[in-house]
């Protein structure tokens, strides 16, 4: 559907012009942003900020001024109340809520309550039963650079969503999400497929990443370990949204998408409290 | 109310039966044997009007006696003549060309008050010499865009053929091409309407009061009809533009019986082009589209009389990149063709029978390596309509008729491989409906003052199976599925139409009307994004989709001046719109899996009020108007937008647009549109936010930006040399020579046969003359690194066409 716009935009390339402008873009009401997840034997963990408005000074290099320090994060299974503590990663210096009592199992619900100013948003996520990729395997486009492949036997019954990460042994920090990390099987239900991934952008890392100088590629040599989680629904909606927000990135041609939050409060919370149900693969990339 | 509607007919009927006697008849074009649509006849004596039919046809009532009737139409010389009424008489009237020279149109055309004393309101008629005189966007005469510049009609901006009524959506409009309808006119993705000028003879608009025989449309009817064919000589027409070139063939097959018309048009775009592209990123983008329109008439007798009318026209877009072995090819069109009889049963009953068919499809199919996609959706409508005109007395003049559809849908249907492995998509699709309407309404003279329209329409919808409709649980998994078998009732959907208008003459010259009409629509479009795509899917309603649902309240003030010369009318309007229909956030088209499309939808409603002002100059040298709109368009959807209200995309302020043409001699005419209006309105991001330590943007509330306004000034001069005067200058000459010469005078030939009617003409139309950056699109920019804090963002506007000059040669023999 895409190609649409190639039409469109080789009208452009003929007749168009293009200038720098000015936007007065209406007052923007600032939100809260969650990312939380728990994960199997894994306790939960949570990262707390706040959006910008467009033309607003967002600086990174000034975390403070972006991350939420004075959050106050619970999280229970029904019985074992867990209050999340803070904790600051000594190199980036972001504020961590991670879990200490609790940690992930399967078939268990998690209901996560944060208050910030006084004001308190809930989300309830399930651990479910993992689905296991059949196998991965590399396919190098310019020689030593490419995806990594999965076979894929999709479970038979509509309604099953997933979530692809994977991570470089040695040279990523953090598991990695490529772009539209998550699929559900509408398509696929049943059946038996290969897909690829590519490997994503490092998060904290934007300059880093474009000086690679082939930024998104596996290559020979590389350990990478993939993390196939399985999701809930409401869990992939978030997901699905995001990265519609994302592709649509202001593009006039597409419809402007609000990211639907696992919290409800839309206009207050951006974010999703996700719970994961990993499995996990490795595949060295070795030399031809 | 019984008493009322008992009160009624026994006032038709006593009127029926007073000693009144009828002059009905056919009004045509001398030169071509056209029909003339929306000609004058009046009764001077009686100070009584009526006007002809979509066929030519007119009837009128009158006592005994002897009377001055008067045939006019603004293009053609007015004629009188005298009558003795003492039986039913029939006058078929041949208007001539009105052949003084154009510095005498005034006093020969006479312009009617029609606008005044009608009871419709919102209705504009406007005649392709009209139009062909206004600048045209790359010297393409354009229907729509020409409608787009009248008040309480809204375009979307340059690139766009969309246009909104009273705000209504773009499928709000019922596009009649020789009755067919049309469900994507443009071409080009908007650039250009599928309406080929040269074979066009009439267009009218009705934006308001929609009288009773229209309906499955809420906001507006276009109906546009072709020329039936000059039935009195071969001619051939045509023209040489910048992006493409027109050639219509029309004449008698037997003359004053029968005619027919071929018209086509291609596009060039492709050639033109492809140097630049293939030196750009597009390389291997090909794009051209091409349209035919054909009719043929025949005159059985006085009394009956066929048209068999077609239209077929398509895009073909096509995208080949060798080296990633990508391969795309996207061909969408229309397709109609109509049958009609026209029967005259008498002087007051005149009736047409109308079967045609409608056919829109888009396909797209992508290949790249072994996988390999295809994306199919379309609409085939078969439909049959029964309309008659009666016309009783010079008090009444009843409309009825019966219509009927049968529509097929394909929403969407997707189908995908790779190599071996063939992904499901689902079963192909479709959904069959019937629609149905019947309708009756009366046009009234109650007093000298008062004229009153009331209809009554009763539509009815039915889907019928095959159909399945997937029962899922909250997770989203299928529980269960209810199959309908062939001709089962899936949904049923009526409805009562009730139409109204009236009139009160103030004077001769200045009159108030009112009107209320209500309007079902049972096919909705939906758009995914922000700008007309042949992607966007129709649908028909279904369980899921009720009925669109439209009230609309208007109230106006017409007055006309010096004559009718200048005609100016005020009208308000509130509107209300029940299920509206939009995507779901998130939605995707092509999720039919296991799942019925309707489940895509969101529904919520709109309302629009507003005022419109106008002012037309019909006749003179110089003719044109000034229209302007202060209006506001709301829509609100408890799944979009967090439930909030918010004003449509094109929600305008302010809107206005200047018309002018110059008939300056009979070699020149000056062409001038300055359109002006408040900028559209779109969503942009609003803010940030870091997800997964990746920047995104967070947008802001539906249609929260409003876009800088847009003006605009286009101009064009038309040269059409005298060649007859030039021809008859050569005869002069070589006469004078033969006789110095001694030679034979009689057989001079100054020119060969067939050029001997040969005209043509110059066109030079500049778009965009003071090369205005009218908003296209907004895109956001950001440079630097958010965690170095060196983040900057900026925003870019991309304007579509700057100062665009185009030359057109037209000709005619």
């Amino acid at each position: 559907m895409k190609q649409i716009l190639v039409l469109i935009l080789s009208l452009f390339f003929i007749f168009s012009c293009r200038k720098d402008v000015i936007l007065k873009l209406p007052t923007y009401q600032q939100k809260l942003v969650v990312e939380a997840s728990i994960e199997t034997g894994q306790p939960a963990f949570v990262l707390l900020s706040y959006s910008v408005p467009y033309f607003g000074n967002f600086d990174l290099s000034h975390p403070e001024q972006v991350y939420i320090q004075d959050g106050f994060v619970t999280l229970t299974d029904g019985t074992i109340t867990d209050t999340l503590k803070k904790i600051i990663f000594p190199n980036i210096a972001i504020p961590f809520y991670i879990g200490s009592k609790i940690t992930g199992i399967q078939g268990k619900t998690y209901t996560l309550k944060i208050t910030v100013k006084n004001n308190t948003y809930t989300s309830v996520s399930t651990i479910l039963n993992p689905t296991k990729l059949d196998s991965l395997y590399f396919k190098g486009e310019k020689d030593s650079l490419g995806l990594i492949w999965a076979n894929f036997t999709e479970p038979f019954g509509v309604g099953d969503f997933y979530q692809w990460f994977a991570k470089r042994l040695t040279k990523d920090v953090f598991y990695v999400l490529p772009f539209n990390s998550s699929f559900d099987d509408k398509f696929i239900d049943g059946k038996s497929i290969h897909f690829a991934y590519n490997r994503g952008d490092n998060p904290y890392n934007v300059q880093a990443t474009k000086d690679e100088i082939h930024p998104g590629d596996y290559s020979w040599g590389d350990t990478v370990v993939v993390k196939f989680c399985k999701i809930g629904r409401k869990e992939f909606e978030f997901w699905n949204t995001y990265y519609q927000n994302k592709s649509s990135n202001g593009n006039p041609f597409s419809a402007p998408s609000n990211i639907k939050s696992t919290f409800g409060n839309d206009l207050e919370v951006l974010g999703a409290f996700v719970a994961y149900s990993p499995s996990f693969d490795t595949l060295i990339i070795k030399k031809k | 109310m019984k008493k009322i509607i008992t009160l009624y007919f026994l006032l038709v009927f006593t009127s029926l039966y007073s000693q009144n006697f009828s002059i009905s008849g056919t009004l045509k074009d001398a030169s071509n044997g056209e029909t003339v649509i929306g000609a004058n006849v009046y009764i001077k004596e009686l100070n009584k009007a009526a006007s002809t039919n979509q066929y030519g046809f007119y009837s009128l009532s009158a006592p005994k006696g002897n009377y001055t009737i008067q045939f006019s139409y603004i293009t053609f010389k007015t004629v009188e003549q005298q009558i003795v009424l003492d039986k039913n008489i029939n006058i078929n009237y041949n208007f001539l060309p009105n052949e003084t020279n154009l510095t005498e149109v005034e006093v020969n055309t006479k312009a009617s008050n029609q606008n005044v004393k009608n009871t419709q309101m919102g209705v504009i008629q406007l005649d392709m010499a009209e139009i062909k005189k206004i600048p045209a966007f790359m010297g393409e005469v354009d229907i729509l865009k020409t409608i787009q510049l009248l008040p309480g009609v809204k375009n979307a901006g340059d690139g766009n053929t969309g246009f909104y009524v009273r705000g209504g959506g773009p499928d709000q409009n019922l596009i009649l091409l020789d009755e067919a309808p049309i469900y994507n006119a443009s071409h080009l993705l908007g650039f250009f309407s599928v309406f080929n000028g040269d074979a066009i003879k009439n267009v009218t608009l009705i934006k308001g009061g929609m009288p009773a025989q229209y309906g499955g449309r809420l906001s507006s009817v276009l109906d546009i009809q072709m020329k039936e064919g000059n039935n009195q000589k071969f001619e051939v027409e045509g023209g040489i533009g910048l992006i493409s070139s027109r050639l219509t063939l029309q004449g008698p097959i037997v003359k004053n019986k029968s005619s027919f018309i071929i018209s086509a048009r291609r596009t060039y775009i492709d050639v033109l082009a492809k140097p630049f592209i293939d030196k750009s990123d597009f390389k291997g983008t090909s794009y051209f589209f091409y349209d035919l329109n054909a009719k043929f008439n025949y005159i059985i007798n006085d009394k009956n009389r066929v048209f068999l009318s077609g239209y077929f026209g398509r895009d073909k877009f096509a995208f080949t990149d060798n080296e990633s072995k990508f391969k795309t090819k996207i061909p969408w069109g229309n397709a109609t063709a109509c049958l009609r009889w026209n029967h005259i049963f008498n002087n007051k009953l005149f009736a047409n029978l109308s079967a045609s068919y409608t056919n829109y499809d888009f396909s797209f199919s992508g290949l790249q390596d072994d996988f390999e996609a295809t994306i199919k959706s379309g609409i085939n409508d078969y439909s049959l309509k029964y309309d008659v005109n009666y016309y009783p007395n010079s008090r009444h003049t009843f409309k009825t008729g019966v219509h009927y559809t049968f529509h097929i849908f394909t929403p969407t249907n997707v189908s995908a491989k790779q190599g071996e492995t063939t992904f499901d998509f689902g079963k192909k699709i479709q959904l069959f409906s019937h629609e149905a309407a019947a309708y009756i309404s009366d046009d009234w003279d109650i007093s000298q003052r008062i004229k009153l329209n009331a209809g009554l329409r009763f539509s009815n919808f039915t889907q019928v199976g095959p159909f399945n409709r997937y029962i899922k649980n909250f997770t989203g998994k299928i529980t269960d599925t209810v199959s309908y078998g062939l001709n089962k009732v899936v949904a049923n959907y009526n409805g009562l139409e009730p139409r109204l208008s009236i009139r009160f003459s103030l004077t001769n010259s200045s009159s108030i009307k009112a009107s209320y009409t209500r309007n079902f629509q049972y096919v909705h479009l939906a758009s995914l994004s922000s700008v007309s795509l042949p992607t966007d899917i129709w649908m028909p309603c279904t369980e899921v989709i009720k009925p669109q649902l439209a009230n609309l309240y208007v109230l106006g003030y017409f007055k006309n001046f010096k004559q009718n010369t200048f005609e100016t009318s005020v009208e308000v309007y509130y509107k209300t719109m029940a299920n509206q229909i939009e995507f779901k956030e998130g939605a995707q088209p092509a999720d039919n899996v296991f799942d019925n499309p309707d489940n895509a939808f969101t529904f919520g409603k709109g309302w629009a009020y507003g005022a419109e002002f106008f002012v037309k100059k019909r006749t003179g040298k110089f003719t044109g108007w000034i229209g302007y709109t202060l209006s506001w368009t709301w829509r609100q959807f408890t799944e979009i937008n967090y439930g909030q209200k918010f004003l449509a995309k094109y929600d305008r302020r302010h809107d206005a647009s200047f018309v002018l043409t110059y008939d300056a001699t009979k070699k020149w005419t000056f062409g001038m549109v300055f359109v002006y209006g408040t900028g559209n309105r779109g969503t942009l991001p609003n803010g940030f936010f870091l997800y997964q330590g990746s920047l995104s943007n967070d947008y802001g509330l539906r249609n929260s930006y409003k876009f800088v306004d847009y003006h605009r000034l286009d101009l064009n001069v038309t040269y059409t040399p005298n060649r007859q005067a030039k021809l008859q200058k050569r005869k002069n000459t070589l006469t004078e020579q033969y006789i110095k010469e001694g030679k034979d005078t009689t057989n001079i030939q100054v020119t060969k046969k067939w050029a001997k009617n040969f005209s043509n003409s110059f066109t030079l139309s500049v778009f965009n003359v003071y090369n205005r950056y009218n908003p296209y699109f907004i895109y956001l920019t950001r440079k630097g690194d958010f965690t170095a804090g060196t983040l900057q963002v900026g925003a870019k506007q991309v304007s579509l066409f700057p100062i665009l000059p185009s030359f057109t040669w037209n000709f005619k023999f």
